[in-house]
């Protein structure tokens, strides 16, 4: 009852968090940033979980599993509706060059030595720890572009460098997930080879999900129907994932990429229906995702300096790298990597991911190490963020326009 | 598009989604642990439900029925595509369905109407509960010896039990009703005097369940404590009506100051409102009427700003609560104690049609005529109270629940098609 009450309270405040309001950058940066990256709700769930107050005890949190697995599927059906290919295949090899560069610096920076250190202070096996590395790395790749966003909006960035930024953003999210897939494939099966075929069970699961909703939803007028048949589609396929013991995430993505590919026209309709809907429900997920963290993991504490400074120095390094391989082409300041320290919630969605197709018993100090750092790097990137534009930028709409970006 | 080709295309949605689910089902073969299935249920008995009440209203029958026979095909007694765990794994959306649709029929209660018809309702309703449960009674009490659950008992144990039995056999459906009249869009003198029947009627059977079931504890050597069984006959109707009242006026000020998100926040009162009268022993139905009730009487305009909310909240809802009660029916039941329930369900039809020709105003031939069609239907308060009955009377208690599920069963099936034809009949659908 309790417990119900305050998810109740939370459902009710994910929606107020998600008002134009709470959102405008130039009422309070702090409320903004605090609305826009929505961790405050990773916050509020740990405090109220079983290691802290308790309003949520354990068993609430097996009853939870299926709002997680729903949380999961619904946010990847919105990252892979998103998704426009065509936009992606018209950027410039160098904006792909810089990507890759500074989110491999940071996912390999934080894989191997994090594998390395769980090996010798865990019970983990050597193929386990790895993975363990691996999912901490695909999360430490991935960066929110949500303060370069406030900055353009507020008035304090160019257009043309929050573009590029939030670019490179979106790109680490679409590394960090590929990494969850070749993770999975290594991971999940008895064999690499076995681990590849769920992998694309998965995708082939969401596919046909995708287009099955895309031939559902094309005659449907009504909004409140076409929200119910998406939300129904987005409980099928991470259902279904959840019960095959696959990624919710993952199919929900290839799900959502199908149907903004065939949808044709209802898929701008399915956007007007959905446009009140996907920040509270992503809300709520991140909230869900902070229950499960245990306040009491000390091992889990032990690992978040380490993964906080590994990430901190692949992103600075790993950016300047970023900038050298775009040679020029792309407007990004010389510390790039300031701007992208922030990690959003792509990356929580990987570790809760991991988190519950791994399993409690043996994911709970990675993901907890991995969620506490990703809030920790929220902090630093609250402070970091200007320093990436102290450096005035050059003509960004220029370069902006040579990169074809404009 | 001509009807033939609409109902093809229907059919084409719907079965486009079985044969995704049987795919699904197929594949669980090649995994060797398997996750939770609780959301694999609530999206494909949703999103079933949705098309399959599409698939009936195209062949003129109601979405309900539409909603249950999926339910029943998808669910684990027939084609299993959805696991049991995954079916009892949506309890809470149940509660939710029926807190939402009973705080439809509250916005409906208005003192106007009640002033008008209360009092022959009241004495319909009586009768007809009445009638139902002595006959019910002296069936249950005649079969006796051949029914497992009584056999071996003394004949005053074995009344007694029959007289519980028999309690919840009258009971109505409010959910299957209004969800009817919300489907139908009917609107007048006939709908509003059955849909008060129904709850009011559904009042009385609580009481005599109660009643009974005190009585039956004492026949078994527990002893009859009057006072507890006041307090918890109070408890359970003034509290809820107390709490409901409370709800209506908390509701009614955001209505007022707020005014947003409506639908959302109806969702979120009627998830508290469900859990709160598990916890507290309060009757979620009853504490959602009296909260629309409240909010209806006091501004007429934010009861019907209630009611188009719900009314847009309200086809997912409904659809996963119908389809999920037709997945959670007992099918094998039916086989064992089918003809018991039959006899049953042709006694309690029987006393109903007799009654309610017999005791319905005569002002209003249309009552006397049609009004037993729509008390035919039983589902949620019945099954509620079975289940109350199984944990009350541990032994015959579970056998007797499973009876009244395959009482329940037969009516779900029987009950909506009834409710809908005695609608149009009465010339009240719009």
């Amino acid at each position: 009852m309790k417990s119900l009450l305050v998810f109740l309270a939370v459902g009710a405040l994910s929606v107020l968090a998600s008002s134009r309001a709470a959102r405008q950058a130039d009422r309070s940066f702090l409320v903004s940033v605090l609305a826009t990256s929505g961790l405050v709700f990773v916050l509020v769930g740990a405090f109220l979980g079983p290691s802290a107050a308790a309003v949520y005890t354990a068993a609430d949190l097996e009853a939870m599993q299926p709002l997680l697995s729903f949380g999961l599927g619904a946010a990847g059906l919105f990252i892979g509706l998103n998704l426009e290919p065509g936009v992606l295949r018209g950027l410039p090899a160098p904006v792909f060059r810089a990507a890759g560069a500074q989110a491999l610096a940071a996912m390999g920076a934080v894989s191997i030595p994090l594998a390395a250190v769980l090996y010798a202070s865990t019970p983990l096996g050597v193929l386990q720890s790895l993975g363990a590395g691996v999912a901490l790395g695909a999360s430490a790749g991935v960066s929110s572009g949500h303060y370069a966003v406030l900055w353009y909006r507020s008035g304090r960035m160019e257009r043309a460098q929050s573009v590029a930024v939030a670019l490179l953003a979106t790109l680490d999210d679409l590394g960090g997930l590929l990494l969850l897939a070749v993770a999975m494939a290594i991971g999940s099966g008895a064999t690499p080879l076995h681990g590849l075929g769920l992998v694309a069970l998965t995708a082939a699961l969401g596919l046909l999900n995708g287009a099955l909703l895309a031939y559902l939803c094309r005659r449907v007028e009504d909004p409140s129907e076409l929200v119910a048949i998406v939300l129904g589609g987005a409980a099928l396929v991470s259902g279904a994932a959840a019960f095959l013991s696959l990624s919710a995430l993952l199919a929900g993505i290839a799900c959502g990429a199908t149907l903004s590919q065939i949808g044709g026209k209802s898929v701008d309709r399915l956007w007007k229906a959905l446009s009140r809907m996907d920040r509270p429900l992503y809300l709520l997920l991140l909230f869900l995702i902070g229950v499960q963290v245990r306040l009491d993991d000390w091992p889990a504490w032990m690992l978040v300096p380490i993964f906080v400074a590994l990430r901190f120095l692949a992103k600075v390094y790993g950016g300047r790298w970023g900038r050298k391989v775009a040679s020029g082409s792309v407007p990004l300041p010389r510390d790039v990597g300031y701007a992208l320290l922030a990690q959003g919630g792509v990356s929580l969605c990987i570790l809760a991911e991991t988190f519950t197709l791994v399993g409690r018993a043996r994911a709970q100090v990675v993901f907890d190490a991995g969620v506490l750092g990703a809030l920790l790097n929220e902090v630093l990137a609250a402070t970091a963020f200007p320093r990436a534009f102290l450096t005035p930028p050059r003509d960004a709409q220029r370069e902006l326009k040579e990169a074809g970006l404009a | 598009m001509p009807e033939a080709r609409l109902r093809l295309r229907r059919a084409a949605d719907l079965a486009l989604l079985v044969a995704l689910l049987g795919l699904v089902t197929g594949l669980t073969a090649m995994r060797s642990t398997l996750g939770t299935p609780v959301t694999l249920a609530g999206g494909a008995l949703l999103l079933c439900g949705i098309f399959a009440g599409e698939v009936a209203e195209a062949n003129r029958l109601p979405r309900l029925t539409g909603y249950l026979l999926i339910g029943i095909l998808v669910g684990p007694h027939a084609l299993g595509f959805i696991p049991r765990e995954g079916v009892a794994g949506l309890e809470l959306v149940k509660g939710l369905a029926v807190s939402l649709i009973a705080l439809t029929a509250g916005t409906e209660l208005r003192w106007s109407l009640l002033a008008r018809v209360g009092r022959p309702v009241l004495r319909t309703g009586t009768a007809i509960a009445a009638c139902v449960f002595l006959a019910a009674t002296l069936l249950l009490f005649a079969l006796h010896p051949l029914l497992p659950f009584l056999r071996g008992m003394s004949w005053v144990q074995a009344l007694a039990l029959s007289a519980v039995l028999a309690a919840v056999v009258v009971s109505f459906s409010p959910t299957v009703t209004i969800a009817i009249i919300q489907e139908t869009r009917a609107r007048g003198t006939f709908t509003e005097f059955l849909m008060a029947v129904v709850i009011l009627g559904d009042l009385v059977v609580m009481v005599t369940f109660a009643v009974g079931a005190a009585l039956a504890h004492a026949t078994l050597g527990a002893g009859f404590n009057v006072w507890a069984l006041l307090g918890s006959i109070g408890w359970e109707l003034f509290g809820s009506l107390l709490v409901g009242a409370a709800f209506g006026v908390a509701m009614l000020v955001y209505l007022r100051r707020v005014g947003r998100e409506v639908p959302l926040f109806l969702a979120a009162v009627c998830f508290a409102s469900a859990e709160m009268g598990v916890r507290l022993h309060l009757s979620p139905l009853l504490l959602s009427v009296a909260a629309g009730a409240v909010v209806s009487n006091l501004d007429e305009r934010e009861g019907g700003r209630v009611n188009h909310a719900v009314e847009k909240a309200g086809l997912p809802v409904f659809a996963l609560f119908f389809a999920s009660a037709g997945a959670g029916l007992h099918l094998e039941s039916v086989l064992t104690l089918g003809p018991v329930a039959l006899a049953l369900a042709v006694v309690r039809g029987s006393a109903i049609w007799g009654t309610s020709r017999a005791f319905a105003p005569a002002e209003d031939p249309r009552l006397r005529k049609w009004l037993w069609k729509g008390l035919i239907s039983q589902a949620g308060v019945t099954v509620g109270l079975a289940s109350l009955m199984a944990r009350s009377f541990p032994g015959p208690g579970e056998q007797m629940e499973a009876l009244i599920l395959t009482l329940v069963t037969l009516h779900e099936l029987v009950g909506p098609l009834l409710s809908r034809r005695a609608l149009i009949q009465s010339g009240e659908v719009a």
